[in-house]
């Protein structure tokens, strides 16, 4: 017998509203087909009622946007009655469709949201205060907790991005760390690194955070973070990233250097003794491209090449406003000087061309290809 | 705000747990639930609650489904998703525990007090009734004649 009575629900009430359709992309729904591990994820809905929902996964982050259908689908269900064949029941009648389009995590806010909680040296002994007696703090600190609550990212998207933004966990609070007590941190534990004669490659982290605690009162949980943030931590060993390290360092020296300028000789003379001789080698100015502006001083004799702090990191994200401040910051740029400016924001080369063409303009002289702001309207 | 989905939700006690559609139904989506697309829209006069809206009927050869209501027979036919659909439950009753602790207001997402929600089904198909429908005379009526599918000019 394929032939049943179609019918309304009997409780109206309770499933009016309590269905909706979800289309899935390719890779959720495997997700969701599939019995190994990947059927233990969960998902979740975030946002706060002025954003724009979005739907994460355990890695993953997708806009969840709402199409409207002119037709009406019936969520029907069986339901049995009697011994005769079971009844269709409509559930709900809907007229949209939620649509999952991929996007990039949006923590953006973090830094709004974090600031203030910064972690310095000398910070150590407020937070032995703080659990003594249980008098509120004057200010709730942001803890990891409430970041993923607010933060519309996935965990691991989220984890990634305290880590590339330096952000301690001391306690579930998110601390970032501040860059000066950072450098520090680095140049104490490549110092160590060559006066214990550990290897870079496997150093055991207890004998380096012990000496680091004992000597220069730095926490045990806030080296062990630092220590992952530049290599891996296996098995209580640690194996240094030395070109991020020694990158960070040169940012340290660099950073001094916002405002004033430092000749490039006497920059990298700095720096290489901030790393000490060991390491010396991998300094390269390279490594801090997209940090620096350079500038050639024409007054001395020979004309040397001044260096100064500007970092991308600082730069507006959306395209026009960042060309909007790259130009003004200089009114024209080589293709090579303004390409380090632009990788933050762009996925690859092609498209950083693109953004070009739109928003600068090129101009040919005897010295090679410059690019002007496209439109010149205050002169 | 976070709200959770449940991807393998536990099977409750619910009367759809036991209870499945005949093959030649759960053909064109799931067994346990399916979904079907009207051109337009159900409109009811009155209590509609438990009401009989139609007889859904599936020819076994040609493998048709037809929407008998009143004087009116609809013709269906099976549609491939392009992309499958997840069908999403909230049980509000299930959650009556964490309302209290949890009661912040809902943003437009999910209206009501809706805390999670389950996927009860992923579905690869969908049963549609584009078609206008048939007048037939019929000895007896076999559903409500006030009930009848408006057409939406599109």
């Amino acid at each position: 017998m394929n032939e049943c009575n179609l019918r309304f629900s009997s409780s109206p009430a309770q499933d009016t509203g309590s269905y909706r359709l979800l289309e899935l992309p390719p890779e959720l729904a495997k997700v969701l087909e599939s019995s190994g591990d990947e059927a233990t994820q969960s998902w979740s809905i975030k946002g706060e009622s002025i954003e724009d929902a979005v739907l994460c996964t355990a890695d993953k982050t997708y806009t969840v946007r709402s199409v409207v259908l002119s037709n009406a689908v019936l969520v029907v269900t069986p339901l049995q009655s009697g011994d005769a064949a079971p009844d269709a029941v409509i559930r709900d009648q809907l007229h949209e469709i939620y649509e999952l389009i991929p996007s990039v995590p949006r923590l953006q806010k973090l830094g709004s949201l974090l600031k203030g909680n910064e972690y310095n040296e000398g910070q150590e002994d407020e937070d032995v205060d703080m659990s003594d007696n249980d008098r509120p703090t004057k200010r709730q600190r942001l803890t990891y907790h409430d970041a993923r609550e607010v933060l519309q990212a996935s965990d691991a998207e989220l984890l990634q991005g305290l880590r590339t933004r330096r952000v301690l966990i001391i306690k579930d609070e998110l601390r970032p760390i501040a860059p000066a007590y950072l450098t520090q941190i680095l140049e104490l534990l490549l110092t160590y690194l060559v006066s214990l004669s550990l290897s870079h490659q496997a150093a055991p982290v207890q004998t380096l955070t012990s000496s680091l605690e004992e000597e220069h009162e730095i926490k045990r949980e806030v080296c062990m973070q630092v220590m992952e943030w530049f290599g891996q931590i296996e098995d209580e060993v640690w194996r240094l990233d030395e070109l991020a390290a020694v990158k960070e360092v040169g940012l340290g020296v660099l950073r001094a250097y916002k405002d004033d300028t430092i000749t490039e000789g006497e920059f990298l003379k700095k720096w290489e003794s901030a790393v000490g001789d060991t390491f010396e080698s991998s300094v390269s100015l390279d490594l801090l491209s997209g940090n620096y502006l350079t500038t050639q001083n024409l007054l001395t004799d020979p004309p040397t090449i001044e260096l100064n702090y500007f970092p991308s990191s600082a730069l507006p994200t959306d395209p026009a406003a960042r060309f909007g401040d790259l130009f003004l910051t200089r009114q024209r740029w080589k293709a090579e000087e303004i390409a380090p400016f632009l990788q933050d924001i762009v996925v690859n080369n092609k498209e950083r061309d693109k953004l070009l063409l739109k928003y600068a303009r090129t101009v040919t002289n005897k010295d090679g290809i410059w690019y002007t702001a496209r439109a010149m309207y205050n002169g | 705000m976070i709200i959770p989905i449940n991807l393998h939700p536990e099977r409750s006690s619910s009367t759809s747990s036991t209870c499945t559609f005949p093959p030649a139904l759960a053909q064109f989506g799931s067994d346990e639930l399916i979904l079907v697309e009207l051109q337009g829209s159900l409109e009811v006069e009155g209590d509609n609650i438990g009401a009989t809206v139609g007889k859904l009927s599936v020819d076994p050869s040609t493998k048709k489904p037809t929407l008998l209501i009143g004087h009116h027979l609809l013709e269906g036919k099976l549609v491939n998703l392009p992309k499958p659909l997840a069908v999403l439950h909230n049980s509000p009753l299930q959650n009556t525990a964490n309302d209290e602790s949890n009661s912040m207001s809902v943003d437009g997402e999910s209206k009501g007090s809706s805390k999670s929600w389950d996927v009860v089904a992923v579905v690869k198909k969908k049963m549609v009734f584009a078609k206008r429908p048939i007048p037939i005379m019929l000895g007896k009526n076999s559903g409500m004649t006030s009930l009848g599918v408006e057409k939406k000019t599109t």
